[in-house]
Order: structure tokens, then sequence, then C-alpha cells
């Protein structure tokens, strides 16, 4: 099952035990369905730790073998890494597991980052570990 | 019965003790939190330090609170933001408008702070840095500046508007006032694609007063006759300093513009 596109529609928000952030530079409501959750499973390709947002973009390998790509929105960089997030701490090749709500653009192979789980276990939300703030 | 009487007396006798133990304490405290103002060498607060509210994006202040939860009237209600002033005329326009017209997507500051604090501009923390000339607010997410002549000197003319306008201070005892002007019209009021744009009228007036050792308080009001009916009244906001001395670089990049945009559309695959 490794490196295999899941696409979970609709499990909803609570499913997911994660809030919507009520802030952002732009509108996630706007951007992406929060009522469309879906876990894609594959390898990072980049990381971006940019203002306004980061992005993790991962290559997934559907069951034909087939590799898309996938972006997942996450938080503010400076946010991400006070509150324990290093940047080097997820590289590419990495094996992650990137669960999240869609983009309201089904066209698009995008999504907003709820919580991403790499190989060994360890699990990240939107604004890193979720150490707290200032740590 | 005398007994009880007596355990009552000291019980109250306690009590009011203790009230007032804690009542000196607490204005011993204020009256130590008060002096322990940092000043500069001409007497002036320094204002100088990283603010925001107690947490960061993300994360809860101590006392559980989001430090990005809207601003709330005195009932409880929503306070009043920039765009419920807007004139007929300019509502009108700002119903053409939707989220994806926000400049801050394509890293364009804010004219003024998406939290109400113009220290932060984009974003939930900022650093002060205060010379004998200048208080320099230096804004971390979109790595913005704004310098700010605190030495009596006239505004500057002949200087092209810009996204944060043009700012001079002056000192009004302990608070520090900033009058802003020469603005641009390109930039909005908020970013997270809050439609909020203003006009090249827009003007605001800001007054910091650190009120102690790690707590500053601002107010603002801005006005926009263009396309404000009235003032609009900043909700009060008050800053701790932060557990650090020093925000980031990071730069804002366009190429997360184009991310947001579809570079990752299916098409995109190998």
């Amino acid at each position: 099952m490794k490196r295999t596109f899941l696409a979970v529609l609709g499990a909803g928000l609570v499913a997911l035990g994660t809030g919507v952030p009520a802030w952002a530079h732009h509108s996630f409501a706007a951007a992406y369905d929060m009522g469309n959750t879906i876990t894609v499973h594959g390898v990072i390709n980049q990381v971006l730790l940019r203002n306004p947002h980061s992005w993790f973009v991962i290559d997934v390998k559907d069951a034909s073998g087939k590799v898309e790509q996938w972006s997942f929105e996450a938080g503010t960089p400076s946010g991400m890494i006070r509150n324990g997030y290093k940047p080097d701490i997820i590289k590419a090749g990495a094996e992650v597991t990137i669960k999240g709500f869609r983009a309201r653009d089904a066209s698009q192979n995008r999504g907003m980052l709820s919580q991403l789980t790499t190989a060994d276990g360890k699990t990240y939300g939107m604004f890193g570990p979720q150490e707290g703030p200032g740590k | 019965m005398t007994r009880s009487i007596l355990t009552g007396a000291v019980a109250i006798g306690l009590v009011w003790s203790t009230a007032g133990t804690a009542r000196l304490a607490a204005q011993s405290a204020k009256a130590a939190s008060s002096s322990a103002i940092p000043r500069t060498a001409d007497g002036h607060p320094d204002l100088s330090g990283v603010w925001w509210r107690g947490a960061d994006v993300g994360g809860r202040t101590a006392s559980g609170a989001s430090p990005t939860a809207p601003a709330r009237g005195p009932g409880g209600e929503p306070a009043p933001t920039f765009p419920s002033l807007y004139s007929p005329a300019a509502a009108a326009k700002a119903k053409t408008l939707s989220d994806k017209d926000d400049p801050a997507l394509g890293c364009t500051n804010t004219a003024f702070g998406t939290l109400n604090v113009s220290l932060f501009d984009v974003g939930a923390v900022g650093q002060i840095v205060q010379t004998p000339k200048f208080v320099i607010m230096l804004t971390e997410t979109y790595n913005s500046f704004q310098i700010i002549p605190i030495d009596g000197r006239p505004r500057r003319d002949a200087v092209p508007p810009s996204n944060r306008g043009d700012a001079i201070g002056h000192w009004e005892g302990d608070t520090l006032v900033v009058d802003k002007t020469n603005f641009t019209d390109t930039s909005w009021i908020y970013a997270e694609g809050r439609v909020s744009y203003h006009s090249d009228a827009l003007h605001m007036v800001e007054r910091y007063r650190r009120v102690d050792a790690n707590t500053l308080e601002i107010d603002a009001t801005l006005e926009d006759p263009k396309v404000l009916t009235k003032p609009w009244v900043v909700p009060k906001q008050t800053l701790v300093l932060a557990p650090f001395d020093q925000i980031m670089e990071l730069a804002c990049s366009n190429e997360t513009q184009s991310l947001v945009e579809g570079a990752s559309k299916q098409a995109s695959a190998k």
C-alpha cells in the first residue's frame, strides 16, 4: 500500500480532530472544502518554508504506478519554527502521510494540511509539532 | 457563644488583614511594574522589544485564548471593522472584489494590519527598535519596516506614496503618537482575503503606551473620507513582550502565489 494515493472524501472535520484556523493570509474557507478531507501517502518532493504560508509538495504514486504531484499548504514558517518545527527536519525523499482538506477547485491536486505523519510516526500539525508558542 | 463571636471576629480580621495585604501587594506590584518601564537617556519610555499577543499563530496565550481571535465589543458583539464603515458606493465596489483580489497573496504589505496591529502587518509578531531620533517598527511575515522620526522634524515632502504610508511621531507625555499619511491605494487594510480596500486619502493616527515593563497598549484611529462614512476607531490592542528578542527574516515569495493559482494541477504529474 506504500506510496499509494488514498483519497478519502467527506470524512468531515471532526474525524480529523483538528480545528480550522480562523485566521490566514487568504481565506482558507474559500480555497478549501472543509467537508472534503483527504489522506495522501507519498514522498516529499520539496518543502517551501515561504511566506505567507509554507507548502509541502509530495509525489504520490497511484495503484497503476503513475506519479502525481500534490501540494499541501501549511502555516506561516516563523510560527511553525517557533512551535518547534526545524527547517531541515523533513527533507526531500522522506516518506509521509498527509491529512488535509481538498481544494475547492477539484482540478488541482492541492489541499490544506491538517496533519503530516513521517515514516517513524512523528506527527506535525499545520503549525509544526504543536509544542506551544515560543518554544 | 462568646467563643464563636471571637472566632468570627478573628476570622473576619484575618480576611480583612489578608485582603489588605493583598491590596498593598497589588499596589506595590503596580508601582514596581510602573517604575520598571524602561526609559531611554532622554527620559522617554523605551518601546524597544519584540511584541505579540502572548502566542504565535497556531498557539494559545497563557489564558488559553487564540492570539488571532477577532476583536469583540463590550457586549461581546463583533467589533466594527474598516469595511463595516464603507459608504454605500464603497460597499458596492467591495462587492466586486473577492479574496482572490487580495494584494497580500502577491506579497504586498497591508496598509494597517490583519490583526488590527500595524506593528504586525501580516503576521502576529513585530519588533520595535528605538533610537533618539527614530522609532523603527519591523514586521516579520512580509519583512517590512517603518521608520518613524521622533526628533521633532517636519514630515517629509516629495516622498512617493507607499503601501504602509509615511509616518511621523511625537511624544505626548509617555505616549508615542504616530501619524501616517501618503498611502497608495493599492494595498488593503487587512490580509487573509478580507476585502478591505482603501483610498489614497487614508490617514492613520496611532498611540503607543508602554504601561509596564511587559505591556504595550495601542490605540488607533483610521479615517478615509473617500470610502468611509466616519473614522474607524480600532479596538484597543494590548501586546506583551515575546520570550525572544529577534524576529525572523523569511521571504515572501510569489512562487507561493503560483502554487495557489494551480502549479500543482494534475497536469504536473510526472
